[in-house]
């Protein structure tokens, strides 16, 4: 008896629907189809930041030299949170890592949708990683209050450091010829001498659009004159005779000393005023500060400096690191832990340095040869401190309310410390209603 | 007896058949309906009823959320900023509409051209018209600071200041938005009989009384169909502000669309956020009832 071989229309619609039953039943039991498939293959998901060009220069090459196969997918800033968010939540499984903004490791923390990166085997405790920087990696916080529902939860290693980024001064060598400017008020008044000499135009530059970025910009002068943002209670503290003092600083004197559009500048504003000559100082991010020994971005090429952020009682600013985190839903997941031990070594960290990022492991700070000279300012500035902004999944409102009030007060020249009380109540509202008292 | 009854039994399925068959037919439709507009209506309208926070069950709040709403000066705010925006847009809109369709009516030598271009800006994605006006409004190195430092003034200062951001919003709308009023009056315009406007020129009436006795009261339907269209969409306004100034300066050009997405998406309040759009589509809804009595009111009259 000779079988037929001949596809007919009912064969063609049985296997279909039989393959796609048995991928639908994999996916649901939650095998690690790809995992077994895919080999080596690792699917990163970023945030297009400056911050990030060493690594996909130099170590994206390494690591397939070591036999990772990386995806490398890119995004703006601005919607990568939610699509990452939803990702995670829907189970969508598009990613095998995400590389975070540490303010969302909160939120992924509480929504439970990251891998424990403890439980496969990356050990937070190594005493060669930057302390404050491993610390963002756990959900719940190892230190400081934790928010309602995770007051006993075991705090779990979530994320690890991937980049480190944190704000220093990037400083004009020809305006402040004794070095870095030590206080707020020497930018000031030497800014003014450099001015008045015609080699700039305004003593110093920030960020003054309304949430993240006015926020981001005041946060190393609130936390230098003294601040703090909350209790151990969640209660708003910032409107505090000192934050009120760096507000009213901030929108007052540094507002009268930088260029008058600075209410609405972001980070290409402020980076072309520093990098075209205009300004003599300026708080910015390790990304944007590399570009000042570039000249092909700027014009003062030779004439910038790094240094740590002035002070008023203490010269802290603000952390603000790539993190790691492996969704519950990755589909190379096995891999993507495998490629992050690998990373995390102290070689593979001292290969980062050398290619100019700032490492997450202090031995990397100690090379021969790192890639720039921002790094030697960085550990500076690690250590004489560098905080990141407060552990809650709710920071975003926070900042968002914080940076109304401030952008207004900035408009107006004034009325900062004003500005503070009005934010401290309508925080304090939110987090009555969200149910942190 | 019995062949008849058979027989009988045939005839009241096939009738039975011939009754089913229209919604049989209907059925592949009437579910895709089902599953791309009713489900989602309904799944927002369940979701604005519900709190979802992190690690926490979702609980539900049965119209809390709609309650809060309503003592939650962010919207309030982002409300009235959407309602001064979308009444000051389209009116301008409406009237240079009309003024550029009335002119074009007219026929001259190169008007199939102009007509052409007066359409351009409706068909530029929102996105990068509102990137063309940043490069136009940026108080550094914008447009118009070169054009007043060229002229002997000092920067222009318009998204850094409350009242000139929210006027150059108004402005990019009208400039993006005002093609589409004209190209729909013009449309109007180029219907309507010719003969009392014939008789109108016999009798020797002037172009402002033609305007006001025929022109403008037979054009009043259409002119209030493109309002109302114009309306509902200038309430969804999105990209344009959130390129251009993301709601600020402070919370000057803050539409309800922003302060949703910011909702839902930056601070993560999925439930309150479904509350808030369905609120504004319901607002959105009652505009146009309430627009298409009014035609009816204007038709009958």
């Amino acid at each position: 008896m000779m079988h037929s071989s001949r596809l007919t229309r009912r064969s063609v619609i049985k296997g279909g629907l039989g393959l796609a039953l048995a991928t639908t039943a994999l996916t649901t039991l939650g095998l690690p189809i790809s995992a077994r498939a895919a080999g080596k293959k690792v699917i990163i998901g970023a945030f297009a930041d400056g911050g990030l060009t060493p690594f996909k220069q130099k170590i994206i090459p390494l690591a397939k030299e070591q036999g990772f196969d990386i995806e490398f997918l890119e995004d703006e800033y601005g919607v990568t949170l939610e699509k990452w968010f939803a990702d995670a939540q829907s189970g969508a499984g598009q990613y095998d890592l995400y590389l975070l903004d540490d303010p969302w490791v909160p939120q992924f923390g509480a929504a439970n949708v990251l891998e424990d990166l403890g439980a496969g085997g990356i050990d937070g405790s190594d005493k060669d990683w930057i302390g404050s920087m491993i610390d963002m990696g756990y959900w719940p916080p190892q230190k400081g209050p934790r928010v309602k529902g995770f007051e006993s939860a075991k705090p779990t290693l979530i994320c690890v450091p991937f980049v480190g980024d944190l704000q220093t001064l990037t400083y004009r060598n020809d305006v402040f010829t004794d070095g870095a400017p030590k206080t707020w008020d020497d930018v000031i008044a030497k800014g003014k001498e450099g001015v008045a000499a015609g080699k700039i135009k305004y003593p110093v530059v920030f960020r003054g659009v309304s949430g993240n970025p006015i926020v981001t910009s005041w946060y190393p002068v609130f936390l230098s004159f003294g601040g703090s943002f909350f209790d151990d209670k969640w209660n708003p503290i910032f409107n505090s005779a000192e934050g009120k003092a760096s507000a009213d600083f901030f929108v007052g004197t540094m507002k009268q000393n930088a260029p008058n559009g600075v209410v609405e500048f972001d980070s290409d504003q402020e980076g072309a005023a520093i990098l075209g000559g205009d300004a003599g100082a300026i708080i910015q991010y390790s990304g944007n500060a590399l570009k000042a020994d570039d000249p092909a971005q700027t014009k003062v090429a030779g004439k910038l400096d790094f240094g740590v952020v002035p002070k008023q009682q203490s010269a802290i600013g603000q952390m603000g690191i790539f993190i790691a985190g492996v969704p519950k839903s990755a589909p190379n997941k096995a891999n993507s832990i495998e490629f992050l031990k690998w990373y995390v070594s102290a070689e593979t960290q001292a290969k980062l340095s050398e290619a100019g990022s700032i490492p997450v492991k202090r031995s990397a700070f100690g090379i021969a040869k790192p890639g720039n000279r921002l790094i030697p300012v960085a550990l500076q500035q690690l250590d004489a401190g560098s905080l990141p902004r407060p552990r809650t999944p709710d920071w975003a409102k926070v900042e968002e309310l914080l940076g109304i009030e401030l952008n207004k007060a900035l408009q107006a020249g004034s009325g900062g410390g004003a500005a503070l009380d009005t934010a401290a109540k309508q925080v304090k509202d939110y987090l009555t209603t969200a149910g942190y008292y | 007896m019995r062949a008849a009854a058979q027989a009988r039994k045939y005839r009241l399925q096939g009738a039975g058949l011939d009754l089913a068959l229209p919604y049989l037919m209907l059925a592949p439709g009437l579910m895709i309906v089902l599953g791309v507009l009713v489900y989602p209506l309904w799944d927002g309208l369940r979701a604005s009823t519900r709190a979802y926070r992190y690690g926490s069950p979702v609980a539900d709040v049965g119209f809390q959320n709609y309650v809060h709403l309503w003592s939650d000066g962010q919207f309030l705010n982002s409300l009235w900023v959407t309602v001064k925006f979308v009444a000051l847009s389209v009116s301008f809109e409406a009237v240079l509409g009309f003024a550029l369709a009335l002119f074009c009516l007219r026929e001259f030598q190169g008007i199939r051209l102009l007509r052409t271009v007066l359409i351009i800006p409706m068909v530029v994605t929102p996105v990068v018209v509102a990137i063309v006006f940043r490069l136009i409004y940026a108080s550094d190195a914008g447009m118009l600071t070169a054009l007043s430092e060229a002229m002997g003034g000092g920067e222009a200062q318009i998204l850094g200041n409350p009242l000139n951001a929210f006027i150059g919003l108004v402005v990019l709308d009208v400039w993006e938005w005002t093609p589409l009023m004209f190209l729909i009056l013009l449309a109007g315009l180029q219907s309507l009989p010719h003969e009392p406007f014939e008789a109108a020129r016999v009798d020797g009436a002037g172009a402002w009384r033609v305007f006001a006795d025929l022109t403008f009261p037979m054009m009043r339907p259409v002119l209030a169909v493109a309002i109302v269209l114009r309306t509902i969409d200038a309430f969804g306004t999105f990209d344009q502000v959130f390129v251009l100034t993301r709601g600020g300066p402070g919370e000057a050009t803050r539409l309800v669309s922003i302060y949703g997405y910011d909702t839902a998406f930056k601070f993560q309040q999925t439930g309150y956020a479904a509350a808030l759009f369905v609120t504004i589509g319901l607002v959105v809804l009652a505009l146009a009832f309430s627009a298409i009595r009014l035609l009816r009111r204007v038709d009958a009259s």
